[in-house]
């Protein structure tokens, strides 16, 4: 049965040269789930809030949208739900039960069915033993989670979902997604979902649907859809590993899921392998950061985050730190900018002490700290005031930031905000750069973005230490990667040994390649090595 | 029943306005030392951390406080000595005495009453009287944290990246009416979020609801019962004047007429009602682990 019905909607932002959204049609079974994918600024975001009266921007709109066979406008607030992308501020009051209840209240419901309610949701959702707790002592993923529930316990018969998973790490994202996809299976309830993170999305939806500047440029079953954009690069980078594969290798059928790309790389031969790039490693390099057996913890009486931990940065290399939640990654890489201090141990910046700094002479042409909230670094009302703040001249910089000069740093997308702060860092001239989660919300084009800057910095001698969730961006641009757990570092290698040899905490790449080709870690590089080999002779 | 701390916010409430609407009213003697020796009980009982520093400071309160009055009032027919030519009655001591203690076991009262009224129950009382306050108030208190925690993180990034915390006042204070100034953007700026949140899950299409974990049970109701029938039976007798008690020029005796007595019993009971519930929770622990 048909939900959802758009044909032919325009939309135009007030004052804005040229519509938003251009000529859209497509309509949504009743049950489906529907990804929807495109660059940062493409729509999406417009068209989604279309699809929810209470938030549709203002502006000039024609064509229609129809919810069950209804004009979209008379549909009430608790027939469609919506979760945005912001955890924190999508919550209202300052308690569990009290937020899963807050949409009941609104709509004039008695006690007795309103605790029934919220009591099967908090069951459903398994957040029983939270429901009496401040929202102010939950995680970003059971934030999320109380957002999702808070907006099911309406019982929506549309479910929109605006990036959800942005500011989530990948094991809390993949949980809300498959949540997500439970909900839709369970009660057959239709869903929407905006997402960057389509190498979870992708291989569970029933139909993709791309848009690029304001139009649609595919919407069908994902395979199909995908076939389709073998050309497009912008928005191939951002697919899944096995899709990408295809793409490269043009293949007929495209490979969606792990298990679809590993039968497709068995048809390739692998006898031949990939010139090994040996870089001198082995010689004596300076390091940059190390830390010397560094203990930390909180409060006196607090367990330690950081037990005994010891490692090096060398100069002039991306030295990328993964690890899970609560490992203790960015509590090291606050250590090292001296903002918390180790209560045992030592750690070196350029072979100097950081103790020995004194009066900001760390913080001086040494050493500088991007946080994972980015927002946290703008404190003006415009970019031009932020750089001139920060004493940045514009012109040297390495990236292209004039178009965005008389904007509110708020203002900016995810990817832009990164660059604002990068420019504004890049003015200290630091030669030490930490950067904590920098593809944090961010689509696949900004990512590469990232990566190629980042490159570019240690070629011009800078040293570069990320803490990341992101094996995909580690896999691509570190020199070495380090893994951290329970408070020091377990294993270093490069990323092709690192990635090669962890079979779970590794790229969808070499999970896909894995037994079959040595050391393929990128789409890129399975793609290439399938190509040297050739089919196997009975696949011809 | 359950003990006197898990009743409704709402009934909790009520009898915290008799027990100390009550007291404050009547200076009667017995009436006040009712009510002090029930209100320091409580204490006892619900305080887990036993500390004595609050007991010492509100006795030094009470000698301050029944000190002043025969200090500065010399009313009275029965002198005990005279200062400076000033003469110190024992009416206007004793008159001081239980004046302090009045106050003193208000101050108890009001020291139990926020031990036990924790926020979301003020809140559940809050949203009985206006549905509009209990959820600007539930707001705020999520909000607050929050911005607390943002000011904090953007001072550590800005001290990581150098460039206000000079090592002069100028700059950084500066730097501070920076931060100060990007909150007020930032809030105004998740506001915008929250609004739309709100207006997405319905708020303002009708008439609200207000929702909450507290219902009233059949305890409360008896709870309730045992609480007004004693204050009816103390208020009657203080309007009859059964329970007058004059202090200036000499002391009136202590009544002891069947309504003043019944007014002390029933004052009794009101003031210890809380401990006996909470006291008996304990026995009844304590005895169904004996069972065991």
């Amino acid at each position: 049965m048909e939900i959802l019905n758009i044909k032919d909607l325009s939309f135009t932002y007030p004052l804005a040269a040229s519509p938003a959204l251009r000529d859209i049609s497509f309509s949504v079974n009743e049950g489906e789930f529907i990804a929807l994918c495109g660059a940062t600024g493409s729509g999406k975001s417009t068209l989604l809030r279309m699809l929810k009266p209470e938030l549709s921007p203002l502006g000039e709109k024609s064509g229609s949208i129809s919810f069950k066979a209804r004009p979209i406008d008379t549909a009430k607030p608790s027939e469609t739900g919506f979760v945005m992308q912001d955890p924190d501020h999508q919550i209202v009051t300052d308690k569990v039960w009290h937020e899963l209840a807050f949409g009941l209240e609104n709509m004039g419901m008695p006690h007795s069915a309103i605790a029934r309610k919220t009591a099967e949701m908090a069951s459903y959702f398994g957040i029983e033993d939270k429901f009496e707790s401040s929202i102010s002592e939950l995680s970003g993923g059971q934030k999320q989670l109380i957002n999702l529930a808070a907006v099911m316990v309406t019982e929506p018969e549309l479910l929109i979902l605006d990036e959800p998973t942005a500011q989530l790490d990948p094991i809390t994202a993949s949980e809300l997604i498959n949540t997500v996809k439970k909900i839709n299976r369970d009660l057959s309830l239709t869903v929407i979902i905006a997402e960057h993170r389509l190498e979870e999305v992708i291989p569970i939806c029933d139909k993709l649907l791309v848009i690029e500047n304001g139009t649609v440029l595919a919407f069908g079953k994902p395979e199909d859809v995908l076939k389709q954009l073998y050309g497009y690069s912008e928005i191939m980078c951002g697919m899944p590993a096995a899709a990408r594969i295809s793409a490269l290798l043009g293949e007929n059928e495209c490979a969606l899921s792990v298990t679809q790309g590993r039968e497709l790389v068995r048809k390739y031969g692998n006898e031949k392998e990939l010139p090994e790039n040996k870089s001198d490693n082995n010689s004596k390099r300076n390091a940059a950061l190390a830390f010397r057996d560094v203990y930390f913890r909180y409060e006196r009486t607090a367990p330690d985050i950081l037990k005994g931990s010891s490692f090096e940065v060398y100069e002039n290399e991306i030295f990328c730190i993964l690890g899970g939640n609560g490992s203790g990654k960015t509590t090291a890489l606050s250590c090292a900018s001296g903002i918390l201090r180790p209560y045992s141990g030592n750690i070196y910046v350029f072979g100097k002490k950081i103790r020995d700094y004194k009066n900001q002479s760390l913080y001086n042409e040494c050493l500088a700290l991007l946080p994972q909230d980015i927002m946290t670094v703008f404190l003006r009302n415009t970019v031009r005031e932020e750089l001139d703040d920060a004493g940045a001249d514009i012109s040297s910089l390495p990236f292209d930031l004039t178009p965005h000069l008389g904007k509110h740093p708020y203002d900016l997308s995810g990817g832009e905000r990164q660059l604002a702060a990068l420019a504004k860092v890049l003015a200290l001239k630091p030669k030490l750069l930490l950067l904590d989660e920098p593809t944090k919300g961010l689509d696949a084009a900004a990512k590469q973005r990232i990566i190629s800057l980042l490159r570019k910095l240690t070629a011009d001698g800078m040293t570069i230490v990320t803490v990341t969730h992101d094996v995909e961006f580690a896999a691509e641009c570190a020199d070495r990667c380090a893994l951290f757990f329970r408070g020091e570092i377990v294993s270093t290698a490069p990323p092709d040994e690192f990635f090669s040899e962890n079979s779970f905490y590794t790229t969808a790449a070499s999970r896909i390649t894995r037994g079959h080709f040595r050391r393929a870690v990128t789409a890129q590089k399975a793609a290439e090595l399938c190509k040297l080999n050739g089919l196997k002779e009975a696949c011809v | 029943m359950r003990g006197f701390r898990e009743l409704n916010p709402a009934v909790i409430a009520v009898y915290y306005l008799c027990v100390i609407g009550t007291a404050m009213f009547i200076m009667h003697p017995v009436i006040i030392t009712l009510s002090l020796v029930g209100a320091v009980t409580l204490y006892i009982t619900i305080d887990k951390k036993r500390k004595a520093g609050l007991h010492i400071s509100f006795f030094l309160l009470f000698l301050i406080l029944a000190v002043i009055n025969p200090i500065w009032y010399h009313n009275g027919v029965t002198v005990l000595f005279v200062v400076n030519d000033s003469p110190i009655t024992l009416e206007a001591l004793l008159y001081g005495v239980f004046a302090a203690a009045m106050i003193i076991s208000v101050l108890y009262r009001f020291r139990t009453f926020s031990m036990i009224m924790t926020a979301d129950k003020l809140m559940y009382i809050f949203g009985k009287l206006s549905p509009k306050i209990s959820l600007i108030l539930s707001m705020a208190l999520r909000y607050i944290p929050l911005m607390r925690k943002q000011t904090e993180k953007v001072r550590s990034t800005q001290k990581a990246l150098g460039i206000y915390r000079g090592d002069n006042i100028a700059d950084t204070l500066k730097g501070e009416i920076r931060i100060f100034s990007i909150m007020a953007t930032w809030s105004l700026e998740n506001g915008i979020i929250t609004a739309d949140s709100m207006e997405a899950r319905g708020y303002g299409a009708q008439r609200r609801t207000s929702f909450s974990l507290f219902r009233l049970k059949v305890s409360d109701a008896v709870f309730l019962v045992l609480c007004l029938i004693p204050t009816a039976i103390v208020i009657t007798a203080a309007v009859m004047g059964e329970t007058d008690m004059t202090y200036y020029p000499a002391l009136s005796a202590v009544t002891a007429s069947p309504p003043a007595l019944a007014s002390y019993i029933s004052y009794g009971i009101l003031s210890f009602l809380p401990s006996i519930l909470e006291w008996k929770e304990v026995l009844r622990w304590k005895y169904l682990i004996s069972k065991i």
